[in-house]
């Protein structure tokens, strides 16, 4: 079964070209997203550094600026720096998604191997739990997890891994099922390989490289629902910065000050982007067929 | 004794599937709504005062927490309140909300006809669009519509909803000089609600309806049609297209969720009145009732029409109905 996604855990041939990197660099569009990922991940990083000016402290002298020399991106109705914050806000926006992708992934990986692994009932309760999570759509998932714990930037994160761990683990425990009862596991286990071994060289690659291609599909969406959320005032309290709450804050002042609307947005445009083309590259790279 | 016609027993055979789907669908909006109960003891502080502090209350006497613990149940055990509070769904009795002390259901009633036109229109929106644009790309494979759509297709799967929608208010509403017509007309506002909402939803659904209609294009019986001299645009309505129709709704129906899930912002941004202003309001005082039977209306929403979009694969591929999956 091929799943909308492209990847086919039964398959269990989803392993990286020998040279990810060389390989990525010689996809027509990969390139192109491994090179924005570059840049937006730099940017994030060292952002602060290269800051012209505070992200947080108000100047109301200079409010509403339109972009120009020492402010490039222009000024809020605060009359704050829109480079500094974009740049700022960058480390909340970016940083974390990849929070959370990287514990969904990890979470599906242990969840889903431990139950392939453990077989037998247990295996049939951890699937029925996840297919009882599943029952709800993900972002629904996050709205009530936001909803008790209450709004907030770690509670948000919080919410996003709630949201789409049950699916990465029914991944994980098929691609980890159809690798327990490979070959290659099976001569393994023939020659007296103690089965810790067979996990490791095994069964968790096997795994672990379908997840990866998900979870870097899956980026643009978290991007995506860190803004949304902080959009709605249910993310990064103020006066932080990040890019959703940057636009809900200025949102009445686009008419005479578009480049509020305009900066923030191709950031978000840009990175949602780059994380789609990467995804879409490592899932052709991630079988035989797709790499020529 | 005659032997039973086949399509009697096809009939019978599509009758015990639906049963079956209809009794997962009730299982998990079941398991949904234990789900969302289970989380209660999750939220950090006791529930009286979130209660409370929902309703902004600093200095609560004794008489008054009693008062809340007594109206609310939160004296009976968790079971209790849980079956309690399912035997009054199962009524239409939604509980009342922390916020106000109002029942839920005439909150939500008010509002969710509002809701549920925005997300219906755009899914049509996004059907509709979504398969236009998937058949234009495969009837023109490889050539510049196909081009133009893949690039179409990827630059609005990068733009969130809602920063489309904050696009649209500034440079089409603003830059058309429709902003007295919106004001003005729900109509106007639906519409662009539902557009905006439907065409970035279609984005995703265009790119798989594409590669399933080039999938069929390049398999056998297209091959054949095409041996006996049949036009392409034949071949991909006649044949691709009924073939690939099947996928493409069922992972449709799947990511409804996601279009549910996108309505509170769209409504935000086009003070539409739908249920969005009712469920921020809620999630940013913890009103815990309210976003129970959000979370519940979205659920079945989300269920129903994944049961409908199963029931219609269902009735047009029998070989599903042995238990199979698309």
């Amino acid at each position: 079964m091929i799943s909308a996604t492209g990847i086919d855990p039964t398959a269990g041939r989803h392993r990286p070209p020998p040279h990810l990197l060389a390989a990525l660099v010689r996809h027509p569009t990969g390139r192109w997203g491994l090179i924005l990922t570059a840049l937006l991940l730099t940017a994030a990083a060292a952002g602060p550094w290269f800051a012209p000016h505070p992200p947080n402290l108000p100047d109301y002298a200079a409010a509403l600026r339109p972009p120009g020399p020492g402010h490039w991106l222009g000024t809020d109705a605060t009359g704050r720096d829109q480079l500094s914050r974009l740049l700022d806000g960058a480390r909340r926006s970016l940083g974390g998604a990849l929070v959370v992708s990287a514990a969904i992934t990890l979470i599906g990986l242990i969840y889903g191997t431990a139950a392939a692994l453990a077989g037998r009932w247990v295996d049939a309760a951890m699937m029925r739990l996840v297919d009882v999570v599943l029952a709800l759509p993900g972002l629904i998932l996050a709205f009530a997890v936001i909803g008790l714990l209450g709004p907030g930037y770690v509670n948000l994160l919080i919410a996003l891994i709630a949201a789409d761990w049950a699916w990465k683990a029914r991944i994980a425990r098929a691609c980890a099922q159809a690798a327990v009862n490979s070959p290659a596991a099976e001569v393994a286990r023939h020659l007296g390989v103690p089965e810790w071994r067979v996990v490791a060289r095994h069964i968790l690659p096997a795994v672990f490289w379908p997840l990866l291609v998900l979870a870097t599909l899956g980026l643009g969406g978290q991007i995506a629902a860190i803004s949304a959320f902080s959009f709605l005032g249910l993310g990064v309290p103020v006066p932080l910065a990040e890019w959703g709450a940057m636009l809900a804050e200025s949102r009445f002042f686009f008419r005479i000050a578009p480049w509020l609307l305009l900066a923030p947005a191709a950031c978000i445009f840009v990175s949602v982007l780059a994380a789609n083309l990467l995804g879409e590259a490592l899932r052709d790279l991630a079988t035989p067929e797709g790499r020529s | 004794m005659p032997l039973s016609t086949a399509p009697e027993r096809e009939g019978r055979g599509l009758v015990r599937a639906l049963l079956s789907r209809l009794a997962q669908a009730a299982l998990a909006a079941l398991g949904a709504s234990l789900i969302v109960w289970l989380m209660l003891p999750l939220a950090p502080g006791d529930p009286v005062d979130m209660i409370l502090s929902a309703r902004r209350i600093e200095e609560p006497t004794a008489a008054q927490i009693a008062e809340l613990r007594a109206r609310f149940g939160l004296d009976l055990p968790f079971w209790r309140r849980y079956a309690h509070w399912l035997a009054g769904v199962v009524q239409g009795d939604l509980g009342l909300s922390w916020r106000t002390g109002a029942p839920v259901v005439g909150l939500l009633a008010d509002r969710l006809p509002a809701t549920l036109r925005l997300v219906g229109l755009g899914f049509v929106v996004s059907l509709a669009w979504s398969l236009a644009l998937a058949l234009v790309a495969a009837r023109w494979a490889g050539r510049w519509p196909d081009r133009l759509v893949l690039a179409y297709t990827r630059v609005f799967a990068a733009i969130p909803a809602f920063v489309l929608a904050l696009l649209v208010l500034q440079f089409v509403v603003v830059g058309l000089g429709l902003g007295r017509v919106l004001s003005g007309g729900a109509g106007l506002t639906l519409a662009l609600a539902a557009l905006v909402l439907g065409i970035d939803r279609a984005a995703g659904w265009t790119q798989l309806l594409r590669a399933a209609l080039l999938a069929e294009m390049a398999r056998g019986p297209a091959d054949v049609a095409r041996a006996r001299g049949a036009p392409e645009g034949r071949i991909l309505r006649v044949i691709a297209l009924p073939a690939g129709l099947l996928p493409w709704l069922t992972a449709a129906g799947m990511s409804l969720g996601g279009l549910i899930a996108g309505a509170p912002v769209i409504e935000t941004i086009f003070t539409w009145p739908g249920v969005g202003a009712e469920l921020l309001a809620a999630l940013s005082v913890r009103d815990v009732p309210v976003i129970q039977a959000f979370v519940l209306l979205a659920v079945l929403g989300y269920v129903g029409a994944s049961f409908l979009v199963d029931s219609l694969a269902l009735w047009l591929d029998p070989r599903l109905r042995d238990g199979g999956r698309p």
